[in-house]
């Protein structure tokens, strides 16, 4: 129950620590409970260890180049240092975040598709100003709009691959008539950085595929929701927007919010209570947030890389976006990190092996094992699927999924039990723990390999399978439902890596 | 039991049972209508649901993943399974997390109440059989005399938080930190004396482990001697809150409110109600009337004695000044319809209208 007048969703925007004046003086300054404001605070990591110095990433492909000696380093040379959990970087691990929230890698930016105008997003080619695709859509009206985004057979790129053409249907048949938009750019599946680039190069795209999806479901408010950790995507971003707010975007209302250092609130439901001021813990489903999404009201929460597809599907057709794709619709953007010769983000037809992904970033980097094909959600592969389409159905056939394409690739010089030790601390980490089979399994499964790790004694996994079996049943959200495949699948793939000896 | 239901109800289906729901309603209210028992933890009536401890999960007929039967709401046509093979592993392997994350005491003080913890795991078969789950959970250090948290027990089922923000309006305890270091926190780990906390130990009364415990009862009781338990009625105020008192050894160690749901303050009490009771034995307590003799000092005297003392002296001053030099005030702790009765000597038997009740402002 808050007061009357408080602003709830102000306080993540003016907090910036835990300590006992701050949480009072923003109390007093949004008229919510200080308690409550100590709660949503403490949450988030960048807002509870503001100035902890350098943040080291730990995501596995920057342990992977790593990141272990150089946290010891900043150790050593006495430089305050902690470890955070993926940052986004994967293509120049190992990176890590400068106080002020810059990058600092040895590594220059990761490479992306050579420019090619019949490329979607063309992430190598220039960014337009022109909105052309905006006057079309509004010749084509909305239901114009959606006929070509069914055609086009555009499955979302945040992960779950929901229809987009039905979920904007879906907030169209709402009675309410108050809706918004989000885009979702809170990109930090481990392995992934694909939205990253998308912000970089081609930011008007972006704002224009935004304008698309409020027009067409009626909305006037339009809100980026992009982590905190993204700092030069989020300027430019809003640079682009500052060219063509008063020109063709007038008559929308683009709104910036910063994430804080929380995986969880990429899930769309965590990111509503995050943009609510609250504690970034997913919510029960139904209601989804087509029917009750932002401050209760319909709301199409999309992936950058889905709302950046839209401008091309309104100017080129459904169809033509549709035949892009090998075994599934259009084209998408892999990201490629590891153990391979030039890690980057690379726009490809949906259904490429992994072999033809890696060809394009320059082959592989010694003896490739094993590979996680999208993020540290979609678990291990044996290298033995390398022909397989990375693609949303062949994938989950396997008991995999291509989740948000970031794939990474693994030699034969990385143990198993450290890869999958390493997306066992993340999951750990980054569970809201709100839910006990996510908040407690993350925690047990972490301890188990931990326990793997320093005694190669295969008795430290004894539980594991009844663990993973509650967290996919019992969890709330998919962070629990998955947080223990990496394990799983890497036991199941590699049983040797697990079973006493060393390397798998 | 079944009330009539309004005509738009519509039948569904639990464990092969034919049943009506009604819109709206949740499936758990409906089963439990049909005496099916779904364990709950998080669940407490007076809260809005919240799904999360994941204790209530069914099978909902076309739904792929169990539901939280707390918060799914009842359909026409819906197929409810509540036990199967798969409901029941599921049961048993979350108790069995909860058993490693938040074991219960093994020999718990008699005046504290069951761990659900332990309840359900003794009735689903869940065992102790996997490793400490060791999660740092932080606590604080809290001088208040009356509520303590031990955060080792806590299962973040936040029913304390929902209920502090949702029934008292109070919002001065939350969910703090994430993930396996989830707490339950005041503004900055300040004192409970120092925040917007009434001491109301709602807190401890909705909680299903003793994590959120009473200070005080523990330092009283023995473990000696029998505790029985006495139903009365609250006299700190009108509003009859009903309280279960415990008593051992002709002295009371401690006060509870009786269920929610099974009186009128609905498992709620106030900070009077549920923890000043160390009045009823305190050697100060005035147990006879007293009257002032000639000496000048006080002597215990008998009602009969006393109320005419007092008559005597409220009728001289009217004889010496006039019915309106007095005025009475009763006291909060009066009910209505002592309330009602001092107006009415006030009027009827002084002739005055100076009559007040401090409870009134
Ligand atoms: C744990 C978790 C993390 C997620 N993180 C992201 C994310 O960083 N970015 C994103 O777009 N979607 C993420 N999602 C998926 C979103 O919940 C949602 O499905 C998506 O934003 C919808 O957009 P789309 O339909 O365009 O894919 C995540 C889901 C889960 C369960
Ligand atoms: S599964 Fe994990 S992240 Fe998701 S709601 Fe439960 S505790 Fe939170």
């Amino acid at each position: 129950m808050l007061p009357k007048g408080a602003q709830r969703d102000r306080v993540l925007k003016v907090v910036h620590d835990t300590s006992q004046e701050e949480v009072e003086r923003v109390s007093r300054e949004t008229g919510v409970p200080a308690a409550d404001v100590y709660g949503a605070a403490s949450f988030y990591t960048l807002i509870s260890q503001p100035d902890a110095g350098a943040r080291v990433c730990q995501g596995l492909s920057c342990r992977m180049a790593g990141s272990q000696e150089l946290f010891a380093d900043y150790l050593e040379r006495g430089e305050p240092a902690i470890y955070a959990s993926c940052i986004g970087q994967c293509d120049r691990a190992p990176a890590v975040l400068s106080p002020k929230m810059a990058v600092v890698s040895q590594r220059s930016a990761g490479a992306v598709s050579a420019a090619n105008p019949e490329l979607p997003m063309n992430l190598g080619g220039s960014d337009s100003l022109d909105y052309s695709a905006l006057a079309r859509s509004r010749e084509l009206g909305g239901e114009g709009v959606l006929a070509a985004l069914d055609a086009s057979g555009l499955q979302g790129r945040g992960g779950a691959g929901f229809p987009a053409g039905r979920k904007w249907r879906a907030v169209l048949g709402e009675t309410e008539t108050e809706r918004y938009v989000i885009c979702n750019a809170d990109e930090a599946e481990p392995g992934t950085f694909k939205d990253r680039e998308v912000m970089l190069r081609r930011p008007h795209l972006l704002l224009e595929g935004l304008a698309i999806c409020a027009e067409t479901i009626g909305a006037k408010e339009v809100y980026l929701y992009i982590r905190g950790e993204f700092q030069e995507p989020i300027a430019r971003l809003k640079a682009a927007l500052a060219e063509v707010a008063d020109g063709p975007l007038a008559g929308l209302n683009y709104h910036f919010v910063e994430g804080h250092g929380a995986y969880i609130c990429g899930e769309e439901t965590a990111l509503l209570e995050a943009m609510e001021g609250r504690r970034g813990m997913p919510r029960i489903k139904p209601p989804y947030p087509t029917q009750e999404g932002f401050r209760g009201k319909p709301t199409v929460i999309n992936n950058v890389e889905t709302l950046a597809c839209v401008p091309p599907i309104v100017l080129r057709g459904g169809e033509w976006f549709k035949g892009l794709g090998r075994t599934e619709a259009g084209t998408k953007l892999y990201c490629i990190s590891g153990h391979v010769e030039t890690p980057g983000v690379y726009e490809l037809p949906l259904g490429v092996s992994l072999d033809e992904l890696v060809a394009v970033a320059g082959g592989y980097v010694g003896e490739p094992v094993a590979f996680s094909p999208g993020g540290a959600s979609s678990g291990f592969l044996p290298i033995s699927e390398r022909e397989r389409a990375l693609d949303f159905a062949s994938l989950s056939e396997v008991g995999s999924m291509l989740g948000s394409a970031g794939v990474v690739v693994l030699n034969e010089t990385f143990d198993l039990a450290e890869a999958a030790c390493s997306q066992a601390i993340f999951f750990e980490d980054e569970s809201c723990g709100q839910c006990a089979p996510c908040r407690i399994g993350t925690r047990l499964v972490h301890q188990a390999l931990k326990g793997y790790l320093e005694t190669r004694d295969p008795n430290a996994l004894e539980h594991i399978e009844d663990l993973a079996w509650e967290m996919e049943e019992g969890s709330i959200c998919g962070l629990g439902m998955v947080a223990a495949l990496p394990l799983t699948s890497a036991i199941k793939h590699f049983p040797a890596a697990f079973s006493g000896g060393g390397q798998a | 039991m079944s009330a009539p239901l309004p005509d738009e109800s519509f039948t569904l289906t639990i464990n092969g049972q034919q049943t009506q729901a009604r819109q709206g309603e949740r499936v758990l209210g409906v089963a439990g209508r049909l005496g099916i028992e779904i364990p709950t933890l998080c669940e407490d009536s007076r809260l809005d649901p919240v799904g999360c401890c994941r204790m209530c999960l069914v099978e909902v007929g076309g739904q792929r993943r169990l539901q939280p039967a707390c918060t799914w709401r009842a359909e026409a046509g819906q197929d409810v399974t509540t036990e199967s093979p798969r409901i029941e592993r599921h049961r048993k392997l979350l108790l069995e997390m909860y058993l490693a994350d938040a074991p219960p005491v093994t020999d718990p003080h008699p005046l504290t109440p069951l761990n659900e913890i332990s309840r359900l795991a003794e009735a689903h078969g869940a065992l102790d059989r996997f490793p400490a789950a060791c999660s740092e959970r932080e606590g604080r250090e809290d001088a208040n005399p009356y509520i303590g948290f031990d955060p080792e027990l806590c299962i973040s089922c936040a029913r304390c938080v929902r209920y502090c923000d949702e029934v008292e309006a109070v919002s001065a305890i939350t969910l703090a930190g994430r993930g396996a270091g989830t707490t339950i926190a005041t503004a900055g780990q300040i004192g409970l004396l120092d925040s917007t906390c009434e001491l109301c130990g709602g807190c401890i009364d909705t909680c299903p482990t003793g994590a959120m415990h009473e200070k005080k009862p523990l330092a009283h009781t023995r473990t000696d001697s029998e505790v029985s338990t006495v139903r009365t009625t609250c006299n700190f105020c009108g509003v009859g809150c009903q309280l279960d008192i415990k008593v051992q050894d002709g002295r009371v160690v401690q006060i509870d409110s009786p269920p929610a749901g099974e009186t009128l303050n609905d498992g709620n009490l106030c900070v009077k109600g549920r923890f000043a009771y160390d009045f009823i034995h305190h050697e100060d307590r005035l147990k006879t009337p007293l009257v002032r003799g000639a000496d000048g000092n006080l002597r215990e005297a008998s009602w009969e004695e006393a109320l005419k003392r007092a008559a005597e002296g409220l009728l001289g001053v009217k004889e010496r000044h006039g019915a309106d030099a007095l005025g009475f005030v009763s006291s909060s702790r009066c009910t209505g319809e002592e309330n009602y009765l001092v107006q009415k000597l006030a009027r009827a038997a002084f002739g005055t209208n100076n009559c007040h009740s401090c409870a009134a402002t």
